[in-house]
């Protein structure tokens, strides 16, 4: 008997961003259609302007289509409204940006704990999962740093920490080693491409740079707003 | 080469140490203490809104500071000028000050009336009781401005004056038999240490005359226990019996009488050579009050501006604060934070800051008026200035709209901002 075809975990359909700077449009995304399996990891690409920040914020929930859809495991996100859509993203998407983004004033721990916040695990279960978060991008003894005692490469683990504490489905990447020299980032790439193959993540991630993509299961490229092959 | 290797080191040793100190310097801020309480209380238990929303507020220290002391320094100034404005046109008033009438010359109050009025005034139905009530005005043994007053009275008549108040030490019959005698305020003995028997000296300012008197009795729990009474009998023999007393003081049998009884004393001595005004005590009071001008509206008005200046510093610091931090309630938002919870975040921060801030100017205002011997630094000037629970209630709700005040425009810029222009916003 042959397995079932893997159900795709985000659906693009005709996806099309128009922005409206006074007389004329910018179209940033055109009719753009991709399906996604889990534990893929995805690696975006094209040159800058070309629309893949614009995607990738749409499907992780935080950015609206002009129209068409986008639907992550069979939820059109564009439909929910904003309170639900927060829940989501919370339960649901990982965040990992170019500059790390965590809380200055809080320890790489307490930043990983953040979205537990909003969740309804006992303070006992937050910080295993923490610890656990911590462990499994190798900072386990560094939880109790802030950023800024941090190397570039550890906060940005920090972050894959943080995006992948409330165990997401989907994680999301903006050019997550372009600040990062290259030890790091292929620390950090191994990292992202370690959780697609044994936790069954399914990552999309945008780079410029082609030793990273070479990390992915699979690369789009995206060309002024529209996606020119899709190289398996 | 030596030479600037070792300039370096020095530089660098100097560097060190000046840091070292300011480090050191910093645990002197209990903003400090608190960051440094909040971090254990994480430690140990982990994070929680409340002490994320208390970490992130006091991540400027040197901001936070400011803040609250500017709404300590504020609220300190509008609960001074609320007691003040209550002190000044609220008189220490009782049952029986409205039963009590002043009468005096119309032209000035520094003109007598002639002791003959006496015999009319007491005539006057409703009256039930007058004395002569002058102020002597001396000063106390070498002192060159003495605080309390001291009236001269008909001991007998003043007797039943005193509706209230009574008789502490001594008796108030040693005073009127003792022509010498005096009957003082229990404030004006504790103040000077005086107990019964002991003598006053009086130096005359306007009077061109000394007193010694000794002390007969002593009144407490008047609305003022700081004056002095004595024989008006006296002051005459001193001057040489000129026939004159500086007031009349009268009672009236019910406040519902004080009126007519003003207009008749009034009219008894129209057209004579000395026109009386009479008043009662209370009115009395507010007429020299209101020689210090309007001061209700201009206290009003100082605290108004007080109070917008108040508004102005805290809004615009709360702006600045998130201003800083759209980038991170941007991440925050991404992470799954609603906009009502980053709203309350807001509201949280600005109303922690406004709280501390009353607590310390509002308390700090009370310890003040409360433990400074004001009448003794003011020279009588002030006496009471009371910080009453409802005038700090006052500073602690004008703190706590403006808290919720200056976080609106901040949550209103939050709401605006979607995510994606959040995180594009520079550090
Ligand atoms: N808020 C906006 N208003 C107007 N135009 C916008 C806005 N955001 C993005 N664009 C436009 O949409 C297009 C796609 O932008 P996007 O950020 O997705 O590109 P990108 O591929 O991520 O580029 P880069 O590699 O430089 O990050 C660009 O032409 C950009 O100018
Ligand atoms: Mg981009």
């Amino acid at each position: 008997m042959a397995a079932p075809p893997p159900v795709s975990i985000v659906v693009v359909r005709d996806l099309s961003k128009i922005y409206r700077q006074g007389d004329i449009n910018v179209t940033a995304l055109n009719s753009v259609s991709l399906d996604i399996a889990p534990g893929e990891f995805v690696v975006l690409m094209g040159p800058s302007g070309s629309g893949k920040s614009t995607l990738l914020h749409i499907i992780a929930g935080i950015d609206q289509p002009t129209s068409g859809s986008a639907k992550v495991q069979g939820i059109d996100i564009a439909r929910l409204n904003q309170s639900q859509l927060a829940d989501w993203r919370n339960q649901n998407v990982g965040f990992v940006f170019q500059s790390f983004n965590l809380i200055p004033v809080l320890t790489a721990a307490e930043n990983v704990e953040l979205p537990l916040l909003l969740t309804n695990l006992s303070r006992k279960e937050r910080r295993l999962q923490t610890q656990t978060a911590l462990e499994l991008v190798g900072l386990a003894d560094r939880g109790h740093h802030r950023p800024d005692q941090l190397s570039g490469g550890q906060q940005q683990r920090a972050a894959i920490a943080r995006a992948l504490v409330t165990d997401p489905a989907l994680i999301v990447a903006d050019e997550p080693t372009g600040n990062l020299d290259a030890k790091s980032a292929a620390d950090v790439l191994e990292i992202l491409q370690s959780l697609t193959r044994t936790a069954g993540k399914t990552v999309v991630m945008v780079t410029h740079d082609p030793k990273s993509a070479a990390y992915g299961s699979r690369s789009l490229h995206l060309e002024k707003g529209e996606l020119v092959n899709d190289a398996k | 080469m030596g030479f600037i290797t070792d300039y370096i080191q020095l530089q660098k040793a100097k560097l060190a140490h000046e840091r070292a100190f300011l480090h050191l310097l910093r645990w002197f801020s209990p903003l400090v203490w608190l960051d440094y309480l909040l971090r254990l209380i994480v430690r140990r238990f982990g994070l929680s809104y409340l002490t994320f929303i208390g970490i992130s507020a006091l991540r400027n220290q040197r901001r936070a500071l400011l803040t609250i002391i500017s709404v300590a320094v504020s609220c300190a100034l509008l609960v001074t000028l609320l007691t003040l404005q209550r002190e000044l046109t609220v008189p220490p008033e009782s049952e029986a000050a409205s039963l009590r009438i002043i009468a005096r010359n119309k032209v000035s109050l520094a003109q007598p009336l002639p002791a003959k009025q006496l015999p009319i005034i007491e005539k006057i139905p409703g009256v039930v009781a007058v004395s002569p009530f002058t102020f002597f005005g001396g000063n106390f043994r070498e002192e060159t401005v003495t605080s309390f007053a001291q009236f001269a009275v008909d001991p007998v008549r003043f007797k039943d004056l005193i509706v209230e108040g009574h008789i502490a030490e001594g008796t108030y019959e040693a005073f009127i038999k003792d022509r010498t005698s005096c009957f003082v305020g229990a404030d004006t003995m504790k103040r000077y240490g005086l107990k019964i028997g002991d003598k006053m000296r009086f130096t005359g300012t306007f009077y061109p005359v000394d007193l010694d008197l000794k002390i007969a009795a002593v009144f407490q729990g008047t609305v003022d226990d700081r004056g002095v009474f004595f024989h008006h009998k006296l002051l005459d023999e001193l001057m040489g019996d000129p026939g004159t007393v500086g007031t009349w003081y009268l009672r009236v049998a019910s406040a519902g009488v004080a009126n007519d009884v003003i207009a008749r004393v009034n009219k008894a001595f129209e057209n004579s050579s000395a026109e009386v005004r009479a008043e009662t005590e209370r009115a009395f009071q507010m007429g020299f009050i209101s020689m210090l001008g309007n001061v209700k509206l201009l206290i009003g008005s100082i605290s108004a501006v007080v109070v917008f200046t108040l508004v102005l510093v805290t809004v615009s610091t709360m702006s600045m604060a998130i201003r800083e931090r759209f980038r991170e309630l941007a991440v925050l938002k991404a992470l799954g934070f609603r906009r009502t919870e980053l709203f309350s975040f807001i509201l949280a921060e600005s109303f922690g800051l406004a709280a501390l801030g009353a607590l310390v100017g509002i308390g700090g205002a009370w310890a003040f008026w409360t433990f400074m011997d004001l009448q003794k630094m003011t020279n009588g000037f002030l006496i009471y200035f009371e910080v009453t629970p409802r005038i700090m209630a006052t500073g602690a709700v004008v703190a706590a709209l403006l808290g919720i005040v200056s976080a609106i425009a901040p949550s209103l810029a939050v709401a605006r901002t979607s995510v994606v222009e959040g995180l594009k916003t520079l550090d």
